[in-house]
């Protein structure tokens, strides 16, 4: 008896010194050098805010993406989650789940830590549900070794990257590498010869379901891309691989170029970083603007999270310079905080490269309605493997986006 | 000491409770949700009917994921149920090694379903993979095809991983069956004369049916609720050729927001297996009446 009074006092001095308020944030970093970053990024807080007991559960990208409305319906959501900017994240917001940010930016404007441009992938009804973290530029890498081997340099038109992924054919080497087992790859392609041919207007209302996939413009789109497929120009038996996968053919010299995003250093071996470098996706139409994509990755707090107080106190310490300057400089991607300046030669010729643009996108599956992203991607892939079916694709698609966007 | 009558039902409360939270009160509630148009985000919904039921009969990709699993029916039953047998009755025999051989043939039933996939990833890879590499290097270069990218192909490919499992798996339900053959029965078929294929054929193969029965149902319910491979190995691709029903399923509610859709797939699913179990149970009794 006296035993059993004993072991309860212990427990609840047990309980009482470590009286801390729990902060739990559900991330997405699941690959090894982001999952660093982010530790480093949590133990400052930590650091700074020892009344909270902070606990960090990662998923892998693809788990993260389903497990992600459980957790906002439930009642133990957690605190912060990280996520992706523009139609993704108004997907939650429009349905009441998400909490809205705007108190964070009290004494400074959401204008003074970010670009003026990412507010409209942040907001939803004139509120802010999203906090810009990192972001990255997509375009054309390539491997210099393969490009000096031939005596090829970085095309800027159309044409002059048709004679390259010629030369390099003719050599033997895959001129461009893609993986399209899970899809998404092939939306960059989609994405870009659309906003090449027909400009991010007629992308954005395209990707709102407010123009038919069967439009003669979309098909101009199409046929640039059946140059590339009925030559012969990407990697054979690409829906065989993942993205990563397909990466290592570029890295080991077998193919020329991929369409990618930052990110592919992530995973390019140490040896063969170096060796990578990119060029801005080819100019098809010269009356067109240039536009790239530059997907914005950040954070999140569910409408049902536990400690509201401490998620937008988090926030708010995600926003600062001092921690974004930190996490870009440990994976060489770009901060959104604007007064970190970019943190390698690498990431400056990004950032070049996106401010001399006229606008920016986020990807197709992050502009356009879920459900229209894995029936699209999915037809993309059976045109890069049937071209020949492209008129049936597209009435496929279109009446797709008619039973979507009612 | 006297019985008391509730001890049984005691140790059986936990299991069932959790059974009928996790398992029979879900059914009921995947059989609502089918009749609505729930997107599994929103916290309202509308009931529809049958409409989703009528959808799915204009649905290319589900009628492909359902012609997928009787593909997949169709190599169990006529591939996994013969070799399995007939590398039970090998395995039967008394010789040297016999040990080693079985432990062989019975390792795939250690792995689970991801890591074959992980293998079998590999092993079908279009380049560098170990079949077309082999076919290659004998000569048969013309045979080496894209195994996982080829929507003609896929779902060949993908059974043909799965066999190497499920086979086993026949082999050890057929080896057990073979314990219980009388063996006197067999030395009198022998003694009178009857053939080796004559023994197996009219004395074996009869007092394998009870065996027989469970192996063609675990095979049928197996390939119904196939998913671990396709998922690890295609994803139901490329562009929903390889998918099966559990695939589309979990495509329909899990990534594309169409729980309502999702749960009316995972009934007829349940519906087609919930078939069969009863052909097995019908089986299994008719047996115990001509005992």
């Amino acid at each position: 008896m006296k035993r059993g009074l004993v072991f309860l006092m212990v427990v609840i001095f047990a309980f009482s010194a470590f009286a801390k308020t729990k902060l739990v944030i559900n991330s997405n970093a699941s690959d090894p050098a982001p999952r660093e970053a982010f530790k480093k990024v949590v133990a400052l807080f930590q650091e700074k805010h020892p009344e909270y007991d902070v606990v960090v559960n990662t998923f892998p990208h693809e788990d993260f993406k389903t497990l992600l409305r459980t957790w906002l319906n439930s009642k133990e959501a957690p605190d912060v989650v990280t996520w992706f900017a523009g139609e993704r994240m108004r997907y939650f917001a429009e349905k009441g789940l998400l909490l809205p940010l705007d108190d964070v930016f009290t004494d400074m404007s959401f204008e003074d830590y970010f670009p003026g441009s990412f507010k409209s992938a942040s907001e939803y009804n004139g509120k802010i549900y999203f906090l810009p973290f990192t972001w990255y530029w997509w375009s054309v890498y390539y491997n210099t070794e393969v490009f000096e081997k031939y005596n090829l340099t970085p095309p800027v038109t159309w044409s002059q990257f048709l004679n390259i992924c010629e030369v390099l054919k003719e050599n033997g080497v895959t001129p461009i590498t893609i993986g399209t087992k899970y899809l998404w790859p092939t939306g960059g392609w989609f994405d870009y010869l659309d906003m090449r041919v027909n400009g991010y207007d007629f992308h954005m209302d395209l990707t709102a379901g407010k123009i038919p996939y069967t439009d003669e413009r979309v098909k101009k789109v199409f046929e640039y891309w059946k140059q590339l497929v009925d030559n012969g120009y990407f990697l054979e038996n690409h829906s065989s691989y993942t993205w990563q996968d397909a990466a290592s053919f570029l890295f080991r010299g077998e193919a020329g170029m991929y369409l990618m995003g930052q990110f592919i250093k992530d995973v390019a071996p140490a040896e063969v970083k170096d060796k990578l470098d990119f060029f801005r996706f080819p100019i098809i139409d010269g009356n067109v603007g240039v536009y790239e994509e530059t997907p914005i990755d950040g954070f999140m707090v569910p409408a049902k999270a536990n400690n509201p107080d401490g998620a937008k106190e988090f926030i708010k310490f995600l926003a600062s310079k001092e921690v974004q300057d930190m996490y870009s400089k440990e994976l060489g991607r770009l901060a959104a905080n604007k007064d970190v300046t970019p943190p390698d030669a690498h990431a400056q010729k990004g950032l070049d490269l996106v401010l001399a643009s006229d606008g920016v996108a986020q990807f197709y599956d992050r502009d356009t309605d879920p459900e229209m992203a894995t029936f699209g991607m999915n037809k993309f892939v059976e045109f890069m493997t049937f071209s020949q079916r492209l008129d049936v694709i597209l009435k496929q698609l279109e009446f797709q986006r008619r039973k979507i966007f009612k | 000491m006297k019985k008391k009558w509730w001890i049984p039902y005691a140790f059986l409360a936990l299991p069932l409770t959790m059974y009928l939270i996790w398992v029979i009160i879900p059914i009921f509630q995947t059989f609502i949700i089918s009749f609505t148009d729930w997107d599994s985000v929103s916290p309202s919904y509308n009931f529809i009917g049958f409409e989703n039921y009528k959808m799915l009969f204009y649905d290319y990709y589900f009628l492909t994921s359902l012609l997928n699993n009787i593909k997949w029916m169709v190599g169990f039953v006529i591939v996994a149920i013969p070799v399995g047998l007939g590398i039970a009755m090998l395995m039967d025999q008394k010789y040297k090694g016999n040990k080693f051989y079985k432990t062989m043939m019975y390792l795939p039933m250690t792995l689970s379903f991801v890591v074959i996939g992980e293998i079998w990833t590999w092993i079908l890879e279009p380049n560098h993979g170990v079949i077309n590499e082999f076919l290659r290097g004998i000569g048969l270069g013309n045979l080496a095809k894209p195994w996982l990218s080829d929507p003609n192909l896929v779902t060949y490919a993908l059974i043909f991983a799965a066999l190497w499992r499920q086979i086993s798996y026949a082999m050890v339900l057929f080896l057990a069956g073979l314990q219980s053959v009388p063996t006197e029965q067999v030395e009198a078929a022998y003694v009178d004369g009857a053939n080796s294929w004559q023994r197996f054929w009219y004395v074996i193969l009869p007092a394998l049916r009870p065996a027989m029965v469970i192996a063609i149902t675990v095979n049928v319910i197996d390939s119904l609720r196939a998913f671990d491979i396709v998922f690890v190995i295609t994803r139901g691709g490329p562009f929903y050729s390889s998918s099966v029903m559990a695939n589309y399923m979990y495509i329909e509610s899990f990534n594309n927001y169409n729980m309502g859709y999702g749960a009316a797939i995972a009934v007829i699913q349940f519906f087609i297996t919930l078939g069969f179990i009863i052909w097995y149970l019908i089986n299994s009794f008719k047996k115990e009446d001509n005992l």
